[in-house]
């Protein structure tokens, strides 16, 4: 009596989470699906239409790689400074050199705890044309004759969004390495100085190796995070006017449209259609596990 | 004499990176202070005299409600995530049961997706619902929370000795008993962390309450920052004020708890 009764136990500290995934977890992602291979504008009816959705995403129209494009960029190109920085950072603070610690950790790492939208707003003020802090500065400098229109031309506009992009991530790498560093074995590194080895050539050849899992570990995440991007090149481009100015999508000439705000535009922005929405994410899935996938293998077979 | 060459130089350098990570933030609180006028007439680099002012102007509009609209989400949230994520922690980490493994699998596998990937249905589901009046849609997908059931199993694992879950079951302690009053007690940091991370998470939330949320009444504080420059619109400065009052405290209560938060978002990470 008492053994049968207990087989229930577990299933009962199971249940709860298991009953909340299927129904705002997998629920959703199963009927989004079907969504995806639907032509639905959310207020009439449903027809089906194949894959049509995701052969409309080849589409130039879509945006869809073109914002792809656009996220792997700001990806590829923020990434490794992030962790260029974060990593210098780190060995830093773990060196026996640095001091007040805590404290310059916490500061680096502040900029990743805000609110993304508030971090596209501070960049939107500090960028603005005619108020903007930047601006003012280069030309109380001398250095322009008036102010630059950071947000208005593709390739300005992208810089301030790396910028942004490597101010809000590095911090995040840093509280990585900094794990990492904490468990790299001490012993190491003091018998290779005892045999004369330099503090720099011991980071090299013994550090950075051992680092190696926390590096696949970002550059995985970051990938899958990166991917992700809406809110911070959303609101520098629009601003705190959000809703009702004509917002410009993506920024000049969607040169920074992302695949998320893409979705988000397709499916409850300009437009309301909903299957193609539903088929963009299901198509930025298939990007991310492809990267993921080609990430993983490549750090696989590198440490073998 | 060397080593204090090292140790300046090492400080030095730090404090001018952490400069870069400061500055935002700085200008974002010293606008704030200023009239309008004079955050388009000259650069601003000291605190100005006019924040009075300011706050009148951003007290006018709702902000509290901002506030109490975020916490209500975050606290419900949190509470309700790691109750659950406890709850299946327990069940892997100190029970055996069928398909055991290939479960804690599957579940380690859904972090891995993306979270936009359901939103069109799960909002399409909210609508039918009809719960999209209400602050439910923002709290419900927090709730079966992958990572917090990975965190959870791990460390009622190694913190919770399962001689004592033993010992007590001996006694006639009830299973749910156990769970409230055995293994509570151990899981206090693990709480903690998770709680941190979940609240953040979900106070920072912008794409789903931007889609569902239809009124300003249920408006959070990132839809509520995001409007400012409705409710102020040829007001600069009180849109920046805004936009410190809703960023500046959540900022400071994290960086008291930054710690425990740290050692949640990294965990996992060094063993690859």
């Amino acid at each position: 009596m008492n053994t049968a009764s207990r087989k229930w136990v577990p299933y009962a500290f199971l249940s709860p989470y298991v009953l909340f995934y299927l129904a705002f977890g997998l629920f959703p992602i199963v009927f989004s699906f079907y969504v995806s291979l639907t032509s639905w504008d959310g207020i009439g009816g449903k027809t089906f239409v194949g894959l049509s959705n995701y052969k409309y995403l080849f589409d130039p129209d879509s945006h869809f790689f073109q914002s792809v494009g656009n996220t792997l960029l700001f990806v590829a190109v923020t990434l490794p400074v992030q962790m260029a920085l974060g990593l210098i950072i780190a060995t830093l603070l773990y060196s026996r050199w640095v001091q007040w610690k805590g404290f310059f950790q916490l500061i680096n790492f502040l900029p990743y705890i805000v609110t993304p939208v508030a971090v596209g707003l501070m960049f939107n003020l500090l960028f603005d044309w005619q108020a903007g802090f930047v601006n003012k500065v280069l030309v109380e400098l001398g250095l322009v004759d008036e102010g630059i229109y950071w947000l208005g031309e593709p390739l300005t506009a992208r810089i301030v969004i790396v910028l942004m992009l490597i101010w809000k991530g590095f911090g995040y790498t840093m509280v990585f390495y900094l794990a990492g560093l904490a468990n790299v074995p001490k012993d190491l590194h003091e018998a290779a100085q005892v045999d004369g080895a330099s503090a720099l050539r011991v980071f090299w050849s013994i550090t950075l190796p051992l680092l190696k899992p926390v590096t696949a570990f970002i550059v995985i995440t970051g990938i899958i995070g990166g991917f992700q991007l809406l809110e911070e090149p959303m609101l520098l481009l629009t601003g705190a006017g959000m809703g009702s100015s004509v917002a410009v999508i993506g920024g000049p000439d969607r040169c920074c449209l992302t695949t998320v705000w893409n979705m988000y535009d397709t499916a409850f922005g300009s437009t309301t259609r909903y299957g193609v929405g539903a088929a963009i994410a299901y198509g930025l899935c298939v990007i991310i596990a492809v990267f993921s996938f080609v990430g993983a293998r490549i750090y696989k077979g590198d440490s073998e | 004499m060397s080593g204090a060459v090292r140790k300046t130089a090492a400080t030095f350098g730090i404090a001018v990176l952490s400069l870069f990570s400061l500055i935002p933030f700085y200008i974002m609180v010293i606008m704030g202070t200023y009239r309008n006028e004079d955050l388009f007439t000259r650069i601003v680099l000291v605190p100005g005299t006019y924040l009075l002012e300011n706050l009148k102007t951003v007290a006018a509009s709702r902000f509290d409600l901002l506030y109490l609209n975020s916490l209500i989400v975050s606290l419900a949230s949190t509470a309700l995530s790691v109750f659950v994520s406890a709850c299946a922690g327990f069940a892997f980490a100190k029970h055996e049961f069928k398909y055991k493994n290939r479960i804690f699998a599957f579940v380690l596998l859904t972090m891995m997706i993306p979270g936009q990937l359901g939103i069109v249905a799960y909002v399409i589901e909210m609508r039918q619902l009809e719960l999209t009046g209400t602050l439910l849609p923002l709290i419900l997908p927090w709730v079966a929370n992958a990572f917090g059931v990975y965190w959870m199993t791990q460390y009622i694992r190694s913190a919770v000795p399962t001689e004592v879950l033993e010992s007590a079951r001996i006694d006639g302690c009830s299973e749910a008993g156990l769970f409230f009053r055995m293994v509570f007690p151990f899981i206090y940091p693990a709480v903690t962390t998770l709680s941190l991370l979940v609240f953040l998470w979900s106070w920072n939330n912008y794409l789903l309450p931007l889609i569902i949320v239809n009124k300003p009444e249920l408006y959070t504080i990132p839809l509520g920052i995001t409007s400012l420059g409705n409710a102020y619109r040829t007001d600069l400065a009180a849109q920046v004020l805004g936009l410190t009052l809703g960023t500046l405290p959540v900022l400071i209560l994290f960086a008291v708890g930054s710690k425990s938060f740290i050692r949640g978002l990294t965990a996992g990470s060094v063993k690859g």
